[in-house]
């Protein structure tokens, strides 16, 4: 059974479809990168299948480890091992980074049946996992994302990844607007958490992040499709063409 | 019969009535006038601005009046009495001192505490300089009320650079026993030149009695004093509370100002802070959590008299279910305060499509060389961030109270008296949706 399985999935925003038909089956193990020029649905997939509730799935169906996640609520999503890198990471005021991740692990650990987080081996756990990103032990007790740097909130994404350990992590544009440094310290923690009880849905539009997280596919979206799938090779082919042979394509 | 305080006449004849021949006779002069004023103004309609958006039928329409003797404390109500620790602890049921229950006899040096009646046989004492002197019985008619008719309270003065340690908690009580109860509790704190001392005012009453507490509270900070004062007001589902809290300062004199609505079917204050000294500085933090049926009302009169004076002021509402909160916020700013320094915030959260605040910045500024900022809000839960929050794991429940509690605890950090900070957080918890997640997460 794969553990992403995505059949003729449609979604629309304001009645205005999205997506428009995208079939997608990622297996343990893997990581996947998602390629395609502004406005090709490429978040909106990422959203629809995190549970955002401002896109309706008018078709398809999305299986995670062979349950359909469509009929989930976002949090029964995430206690199955579903995780979303947000493209634009929230500020919470007021709560704390360290409380947040609590609740969020106690909350999965909950779903499993497992007890809850002991105080002193969580704040371990979270120890290590800052180190895997390279982040400041000050952004533990500050409000999540709050006054945070650009690049401090996409760490803070990877940082949450890494603490939750997803079975599935999408990560939407995380290394959008990344200095090279922090594109590093992102790709390290992404690769340190390969494994083969997990998989990576990279959605990027920048070929810069396949440097240096190397992909087992890279898939082309263009406007709600994905019109092509090959091997790493296809990522520098775009970076050199770019997506305009792709767009007459689709419009066609 | 008819209740008939709307023609004025039951607190006159109340008042009237009372022998008041063993008060001295500047008390008397003082009590008069205010009494009249009632008289002339009578309680204030819709149309009277400051009073618009209070809803007042359910007091103006009843006749108040003091217990004869206190009632009982239910066991629940006993266990609440004491919240803040080691604290000089004055207690009132049913607006009439309760000498048993208060710890008159234990103050630490510098701090000296009367009831009302001992104070006012004093000669040219604080209460003869300073009662009623400062809250002016013309512009609100409870001031007016509880200077003509009260005959409970204390006197409270700290000494000239006295820094006592243990603050000082006065808890009113409200019990079930009677219909229809007035408390007019009145309070004199005078902090004399650079003392340093807290203040915690606790109003607490049983469910289910229509009672009316209308304290007045007169703060006078002498020069380069530090005053903390903290009120906090969780009256029965049916209790009313009108009160004024009003700070005098004189230069360099601080006060620090913290207060929570938590309960009540109407629950208004009143909070002047004159700043009449250059240097001086006020700052307020308040927050209204609301319940359906209930009603919350702050306004607040920040007067600076004079120059380089700074006053804050942060008040936060959670409004929940069909229940409405009033914010009226006045910055006055006179001709001659220059570098006056003031700001106000007021932030409203609503959790139900029924709720409904207001919220009233009014800045009056004649002096030109001043930095006045307010801002306000009146806005329900970021969605954005419930839903970053649930796709982490985190029920919807829980999302929404990990936030409100976010919202609202921010009020609550300032509170210095660790013990006063949890009882209320309790309050907070207990209201929020996915409480027990919340809890455990602290």
């Amino acid at each position: 059974m794969a553990l992403l399985e995505i059949r003729n999935l449609h979604a629309a925003v304001e009645g205005e479809e999205i997506l428009r038909g995208i079939d997608l089956t990622l297996d343990t193990g893997e990581v996947h990168a998602i390629m395609g020029p502004n406005g090709s649905g490429k978040s909106t997939l990422a959203k629809v299948i995190a549970g955002d509730a401002g896109y309706e799935v008018t078709q398809g169906e999305v299986l995670v480890d062979g349950v359909d996640i469509l009929e989930l609520e976002p949090e029964e999503r995430a206690r199955a091992g579903v995780f979303m890198g947000f493209q634009y990471p929230v500020e919470i005021p007021g709560v704390s980074n360290t409380y947040f991740l609590k609740a969020a692990a106690n909350a999965i650990r909950k779903h499993r049946g497992e007890p809850e987080v002991d105080a002193m081996q969580f704040l371990k756990h979270v120890r290590e996992r800052m180190e895997l990103v390279q982040m400041d032990e000050s952004l533990l007790k500050r409000p999540v994302n709050e006054g945070f740097s650009g690049g401090e909130k996409k760490r803070n994404e990877i940082f949450h990844m890494a603490v939750l350990e997803p079975r599935l992590a999408i990560l939407d544009e995380t290394d959008s607007g990344l200095d090279i440094d922090a594109l590093r310290t992102v790709a390290h923690g992404v690769n340190s958490l390969r494994s083969d009880e997990r998989g990576f849905l990279l959605i990027t539009h920048y070929q810069r992040l396949l440097n240096y997280i190397v992909p087992d596919k890279v898939h082309v979206m263009v406007q709600g499709r994905i019109v092509k799938s090959g091997d790493k090779q296809l990522a520098v082919e775009l970076e050199e063409s770019g997506y305009a042979l792709f767009e007459e394509g689709a419009a066609a | 019969m008819e209740a008939v305080a709307e023609q004025k006449s039951v607190y006159l004849q109340d008042f009237q009535r009372r022998d008041r021949s063993a008060e001295p006779a500047w008390w008397e002069t003082r009590r008069e006038a205010a009494m009249q004023r009632f008289e002339a103004n009578g309680f204030p309609t819709r149309k009277v601005e400051a009073w618009k958006q209070t809803r007042l039928a359910h007091v103006t329409q009843e006749h108040f009046q003091p217990a004869h003797s206190p009632g009982t404390l239910g066991s629940e109500m006993h266990n609440r009495l004491a919240v803040v620790e080691d604290a000089v602890r004055i207690v009132f049921v049913d607006g009439i001192l309760d000498t048993e229950r208060s710890e008159l006899e234990r103050l630490p040096d510098g701090l000296r505490v009367r009831s009302l009646a001992d104070a006012l046989g004093e000669e040219g004492g604080v209460a003869e300089s300073h009662l009623a002197r400062h809250a002016d019985a013309e512009a609100h008619p409870f001031i007016a009320l509880n200077t003509a008719l009260s005959t409970q309270g204390v006197v409270i003065e700290v000494g000239s650079g006295a820094a006592p340690q243990q603050p000082i908690e006065l808890v009113h009580v409200m019990t079930a026993d009677t219909g229809s109860v007035a408390s007019w509790p009145r309070v004199l704190i005078h902090g004399a030149t650079s003392s340093e001392f807290t203040v915690v005012q606790r109003y607490m009453g049983a469910d289910g009695a229509a009672y009316l507490t209308a304290p007045v509270t007169e703060i006078i900070g002498e020069a380069n004093s530090h005053i903390g004062f903290y009120q906090y007001v969780e009256e029965g589902d049916q209790g009313a509370h009108l009160g004024v809290i009003h700070a005098t300062l004189d230069r360099d004199a601080q006060l620090t100002g913290h207060a929570l609505h938590a309960g009540g079917r109407t629950v208004r204050t009143d909070l002047y802070a004159n700043l009449d000294g250059p240097g001086c500085s006020v700052n307020l933090n308040g927050l209204y959590l609301l319940k359906s049926g209930e009603f919350a009302d702050f306004h607040t009169w920040t007067r600076h008299h004079a120059d380089h004076c700074t006053s804050q002021q942060r008040f936060k509402g959670v409004l929940d279910g069909k229940s409405e909160a009033v914010f009226d916020g006045l910055i006055h700013v006179a001709r001659d305060a220059q570098k006056t320094d003031a700001e106000q915030e007021n932030r409203n959260l609503l959790l139900s499509p029924k709720a409904l605040a207001h919220s009233n910045p009014r800045l009056e500024i004649y002096a030109d060389d001043v930095k006045c900022g307010h801002g306000s809000t009146v806005g329900q839960l970021d969605e954005a961030a419930v839903f970053y929050l649930r796709s982490r794991g985190v029920s919807e429940d829980e999302a929404r109270g990990i936030l409100t509690f976010a919202f609202a605890n921010e009020m609550l950090e300032p509170v210095s008296l660790p013990s006063l900070r949890d009882y209320e957080r309790e309050a907070l918890l207990s209201l929020l949706p996915g409480e027990e997640a919340v809890r455990k997460l602290l």
